[in-house]
């Protein structure tokens, strides 16, 4: 695009990105991006995990520089060598991870970089109070931040960025940890400041918030622009085709899952595939009523019940941080539950240690792959085997080549793609560590029970059906699978039956068929689940 | 992660070379210009350098059991910085030693065992204060999280003054008052207690901790390199929760990597006593636990490294004193020399660990 | 313990408590904002040298103040360099510039007062405060010190309301708990650790001038003697507050003025349990036997981006 800046500034362009590149080492992330965004617009920026999304934001925001291109803030060139120079040319960012300080109070926070000299926290509490109003955004200003509660953390981060009064906002993927009415009402605060006349640019994979609340769409695939849109609620089929270069007719289902085709309704085929038959197998895994308290004495876990036959899927559905995260350190044997009790077949496992876990036959594919799962810098081989070194080792020497000999064979079985089984993990794809991962986890012998807690997230399209494909072989060898998962499509896709968590609550438990699409997402949302069956379709 | 990687540190081969060597040299022309100001005719310093390191047998070997002190401190310091651990307690560990070694040599009966038990037991002794004195901060680690930086550094300060209570105290193991002029300090171990010298010739001195340090050595490479006890140090270090998740006790590993931490530090302390000054007296660590520290960090986690630092300090610190005895020259040129070498190395370690990140 | 031995005590007391204040505050500046300052020992002797130095060859106690705090910038500059800039190890600086800093003081004073050694350097005198001076037996025994103390009080509470009050105060709470927020806000975790380092420097100086022309008008060799360690254990124990950390400097000032008037007093504690006790208080406060201690997040951890 070689637009000249004059047609730019008559279109109303706050920001212009001309042919935008940065390469991190060997990889390029983002290649020879133009992007023009307008004053008073809900920008959405698409793309599925690792398209680019956020490295672009990071160089809008100053994060890091560009190594080609250029941008331009109302026609002048705009080169920001830190976050300071974009906070003072109007453009605030919501990151997806938060930056708040636990520490301090939310006022404090607010201030944070924004005052010198003496604190009027008075007078900021009362601007924050005007501030909720005009947006609907209510916050205690004294309370201590680490004591918030997700959505209410969200908003302050939102609040920060509002009190600048930006010309630009930009949220990157900032609903992934909300509830569908935080959603609703941060969708709804994005529109109203793009009537007041600033820019939202919106980073997004879930095209049901496009309807809602997008004025026009970019879509990048592999760091370059797929496709533009000028009325993107019309178009969505055509986007996500860019986005992954398929149709959503042939889009496997479970694929539609992870980038929440099936939400945005029109995309949606009218035969979801069938719920697959709950085997009979006898109980595997028992959890009875764990309870939960987290550090500052908040129940995270209420009274948990729940039962897995063998060779079944079953889907734990909910939005993330209504106790999944702990429920998952439990079943590591990471945490002893404060009540209740754990077992898997006969055995009590209630606070034993992850060793005796590992032994009865559970396995565990960690949400949080870099910190629970593996340790990124070690090699594929040593991560493979980190939990069997035992099997390697003779007069407490390890047999490193003995070790690196089995590893490239299960490199091989489970398809792991790395330089060789002496590669740092850190250095694999997402896909392939997960798939190594997996390859630790499903070989282990006597394996029971598997817990695959968000197993698909960042990973890109191929590696999500291996490792779907990795979980039902698991299952259909007699393997109890709990899946947990807040893609609601994928858990209707790759689990027999489904249970919703809520508050650390099993609210509700159904069959895993798509006529119950709409009571299990009540039920995620934590509204009593309507009268079964609830198969119509509410129109937007 | 291949053995000799460990072994030579994680720096790339000539840039990890060339930084200390750098250092030394920048450290050594700055010596050499001080020597200049203070006046001293450089004929005279120099000679007095060669005879407190190399001039003697006699050098040599007190400069060799000053290294085998800082070597036991930086061994034992890599070991636990493998499970990310920062002991900065070798001082402590040292003191706590000497005052069990002296204890237990002056301990009636001691001195009469057979077969080199009588310097064997306090030696144990002195082993096992350090283990408790390293495992204390390994358990607050485990147990409370307490930051091992900060509970190793104030067990050092306790320690130290513990061993000041010990030789003001007769009560404890000051040496009976029989004049005002009696000394705080406690009364000479046995003969029979003192580490046995390898050449068996008191002009050259050197004791068998020598040996003690080169088995150490050898096992500790072997450990790093290795052991499943190295991979469990080294997971463990690296990531915590993984590290528990597949198996390995978090609590166990941060408390028996400070605990040999430890028990290298108490024997390097017993060996101090036993091998050198032969009777307890305040202060008697005086700093080998944070030049041991020092040494360490400058080893970039490799055997080799550590080696290398605790000769360099060792001769180093021989120098100092036979260069302020034989040259009037303070031992603090050694101090400005040694501080010197400290700050460039650990300056050069951001050059380092940026290519070690990059590769 | 008559109401005269008392009045001695605390007047000692607080003369005692003041350099360890003075360089405690400067390290909690630095540690609030996520630098665990080992340096600090030998910012104090820079300090004190400088002072001893300045005062003797100018004749004034002033210019004396204002040389202890120029000596210990270089310090500080090297500490802040190597720790902020190329994110050095910020113990082994700290133990590095302390071993540089013990030699090259004593290397110099050698230099300089040679034979001259022990000479009585001109300082500080003491000073009683109108009205408070009044105060029978208490007034001159606890009120009369040299100006710095008073000074030095001043600069505490000044500290205690940036650290609380301002802007500045709560951007180095960020930088020591969570760094990139901080630089997301826009702010430079890097200038301010960096200006934190130099704040250090400049109170562990005022503290070692105090030694040095303030309290006994001297200067000896490695005179710190571990005070600077000293003030990193009141740190610990004032668990990351101004106000505890003030009450530690003060227990461990009296503690150090007790065992100069226990023979007085004619009780008998050993000694070393009195100079050791700090340290053990420290400790056991780390040990989580004197309630919870909450360092700050990322102290030690250079920040990367």
């Amino acid at each position: 695009m070689n637009a000249p800046v004059t047609d730019a500034k008559s279109s109303g362009a706050l920001l212009e990105l001309d042919g935008l590149t940065r390469r991190f080492g060997a990889f390029t992330a983002l290649s020879a991006v133009d992007l023009t965004i307008r004053a008073g617009e809900v920008h959405c920026l698409l793309g599925e995990n690792g398209a680019g999304k956020s490295t672009l934001c990071n160089l809008v925001f100053g994060m890091h520089p560009p190594s080609e291109g250029e941008m331009r803030v109302e026609g002048k060139p705009y080169r920001p060598v830190g976050p300071r120079d974009a906070l003072a040319a109007g453009i605030a960012m919501v990151h997806q991870h938060f930056s708040l300080v636990d520490e301090m109070s939310v006022v404090d926070n607010l201030m944070l970089g924004r005052v010198r000299g003496i604190l009027d926290r008075r007078g900021w509490a009362r601007r924050l109070d005007g501030l909720a109003e005009r947006y609907g955004l209510a916050l205690a200003p004294f309370a201590r931040v680490g004591d918030l509660s997700i959505g209410e953390r969200q908003r302050v981060e939102i609040v920060k960025c509002l009190m600048l009064e930006p010309r630009l906002l930009i949220l990157d993927e900032p609903t992934a940890v909300l509830l569908p009415d935080e959603i609703r009402s941060l969708l709804g605060v994005c529109r109203r400041v793009a009537e007041e006349g600033a820019a939202v640019l919106l980073v997004t994979h879930k095209l049901a918030e496009i309807r809602e609340a997008a004025d026009r769409a970019t879509v990048l695939r592999q760091g370059q622009v797929a496709a533009t849109s000028e009325a993107p609620a019309r178009e969505i089929e055509r986007l996500v085709r860019a986005m992954i270069r398929r149709d959503l007719d042939t889009l496997d289902s479970a694929m539609a899952a992870t980038l929440g085709v099936a939400e945005a309704g029109p995309a949606e085929k009218p035969d979801k595939p069938k719920p697959a038959e709950i085997p009979a197998g006898p109980d595997v895994l028992q959890i009875d009523n764990i309870s939960q308290r987290d550090a500052d004495g908040a129940t995270r876990l209420n009274g948990v019940t729940l039962t897995l036959r063998a060779g079944e899927i079953v889907g734990l559905a909910g939005v993330e941080g209504n106790g999944q995260s702990e429920l998952g350190l439990i079943l590591a044997g990471l945490r002893a539950p404060d009540s209740g009790r754990l077992f898997l077949g006969e055995q009590d496992l209630t606070g034993r240690k992850p060793t005796a876990f590992t032994q009865a036959g559970i396995g565990i594919v960690p949400e949080d792959r870099h910190r629970v799962g593996a340790i990124v810098d070690m090699s594929v081989a040593e991560n493979i085997f980190l939990n069997r070194t035992g099997d390697f080792t003779r007069f407490g020497l390890l047999r490193r080549q003995a070790m690196y000999d089995a590893a490239a064979e299960m490199m091989q079985r489970f398809d792991v793609r790395a330089t060789g089984p002496d590669a740092r993990f850190g250095r694999l794809s997402g896909g392939n560590q997960q798939k190594a991962v997996l390859a630790r986890e499903l070989t282990a012998p006597g394996l029971r029970f598997l817990l695959a807690a968000q197993p698909t997230r960042g990973l890109d399209v191929g590696a999500v059906e291996a490792v779907y494909a990795l979980i039902r072989e698991a299952a259909s060898r007699g393997v109890a699978v709990l899946l947990i998962s807040s893609e609601l499509d994928e858990v209707l896709t790759v689990a027999h039956r489904i249970a919703v968590i809520y508050r650390g609550r099993i609210v509700g438990e159904r069959p895993s068929d798509p006529r119950h699409r709409n009571a299990i997402g009540a039920m995620m949302a934590g509204q009593a689940a309507p009268e079964e069956p609830a198969i119509s379709e509410k129109a937007a | 992660m291949s053995a000799s990687s460990t072994l030579l540190g994680t720096g790339r081969a000539p840039l990890g070379l060339l930084v200390p060597v750098l250092a030394v040299l920048t450290a050594a022309l700055a010596g050499i210009a001080l020597i200049a100001m203070l006046g001293v005719p450089f004929r005279d310093a120099l000679e007095s350098f060669v005879d407190g390191t190399i001039g003697s047998p006699y050098a040599i070997s007190v400069s060799l059991n000053r290294s085998v002190v800082y070597a036991l401190i930086g061994l034992g310091f890599i070991l636990a910085n493998r499970a990310g651990l920062t002991n900065v307690g070798g001082e402590g560990q040292i003191a706590v030693g000497g005052i069990a070694a002296t204890a237990l040599a002056l301990q009636h009966g001691v001195g009469a065992l057979p077969f080199g038990l009588a310097f064997l037991v306090p030696l144990l002794g002195a082993t096992l204060a350090g283990t408790a004195w390293g495992a204390l901060a390994g358990v607050l680690k485990a147990r409370i999280g307490t930051n091992e930086v900060i509970s190793t550094l104030l067990l050092s300060f306790i320690a130290v003054w513990l061993v000041y209570w010990c030789v003001q105290s007769t009560a404890l193991l000051r040496q009976p008052m029989t004049s005002a002029a009696t000394l705080p300090e406690s009364l000479p171990v046995p003969e029979a207690t003192q580490i046995p010298l390898l050449t068996g010739d008191a002009a050259a001195p050197v004791t068998a901790g020598l040996l003690a340090a080169i088995v150490l050595a050898v096992v500790v490479a072997l450990v790093l390199t290795r052991s499943r006890f190295g991979f469990q140090l080294h997971a463990v270090g690296l990531n915590p929760t993984a590290a528990t998740r597949a198996g390995f006790s978090y609590a166990t590993t941060v408390v028996t990597a400070l605990a040999i931490a430890g028990a290298f530090g108490g024997l390097a302390g017993g060996l101090m006593l036993l091998g050198e000054q032969y009777s307890l007296r305040a202060g008697f660590s005086s700093g080998y636990g944070y030049d041991g520290l020092v040494v360490g960090l400058l080893s970039r986690g490799s055997v080799l490294g550590v080696i290398a630092a605790s000769l360099l300090f060792g001769f180093l610190r021989s120098a100092g004193i036979s260069m302020e005895m034989g040259a009037s020259i303070p031992t603090a040129l050694i101090q400005v020399m040694q501080g010197l070498i400290i700050l460039t190395v650990a300056g050069a370690a951001y050059w380092l660990d940026r290519r070690d990140a990059g590769h | 313990m008559t109401a005269a031995l008392l009045a001695v005590f605390i007047g000692s007391s607080i003369r005692l408590a003041m350099p360890l204040l003075l360089a405690a505050i400067g390290e909690l500046i630095s540690e609030r904002a996520g630098v665990l300052n080992m340096s600090i020992e030998g910012m104090m002797l820079a300090g004190a040298f400088g002072g001893a130095v300045g005062a003797w060859a100018t004749g004034s106690p002033s210019l004396g103040l204002l040389v202890g705090l120029l000596a210990a910038l270089p310090v500080a500059l090297i500490q802040a360099f190597l720790t902020v800039v190329l994110r050095a190890n910020q113990i082994v600086t700290g133990l590095g510039l302390n071993i540089l800093v013990l030699g090259a003081t004593t290397l110099a004073y050698r230099e300089i007062f040679g034979a001259r050694s022990r000479e009585t350097i001109p300082g500080f005198p003491a000073w009683t405060p109108p009205l408070l001076g009044d105060i029978p037996v208490f007034g001159e025994a606890v009120f009369r010190q040299v100006w710095l103390v008073y000074a030095a009080i001043v600069v505490v509470i000044l500290a205690a309301f940036v650290l609380r009050q301002t802007a500045i105060g709560i951007a180095l709470t960020a930088a020591g708990d969570d760094p990139r927020t901080l630089e997301r806000a826009g702010l430079s975790v890097e200038a301010l650790r960096f200006g934190a380092i130099l704040m250090t420097g400049m109170l562990a100086a005022l503290a070692g001038t105090f030694l040095s022309i303030g309290d006994i008008h001297t200067f000896t060799e490695g005179m710190t003697n571990g005070a600077g360690y000293l003030a990193i254990a009141a740190v610990i124990f004032g668990n990351w507050t101004v106000g505890r950390t003030v009450v530690a400097c003060f227990v461990f000032g009296a503690a150090t003025a007790l065992q100069f008037q226990l023979p007085a007093i004619g009780l008998d504690v050993p000694n070393a349990l009195l100079i050791m006790m700090p340290y053990l208080l420290a400790f056991l406060a780390v040990a989580g036997l004197v309630g919870r201690q909450t360092a700050p997040r990322a102290l030690a951890t250079p920040f990367r981006r």
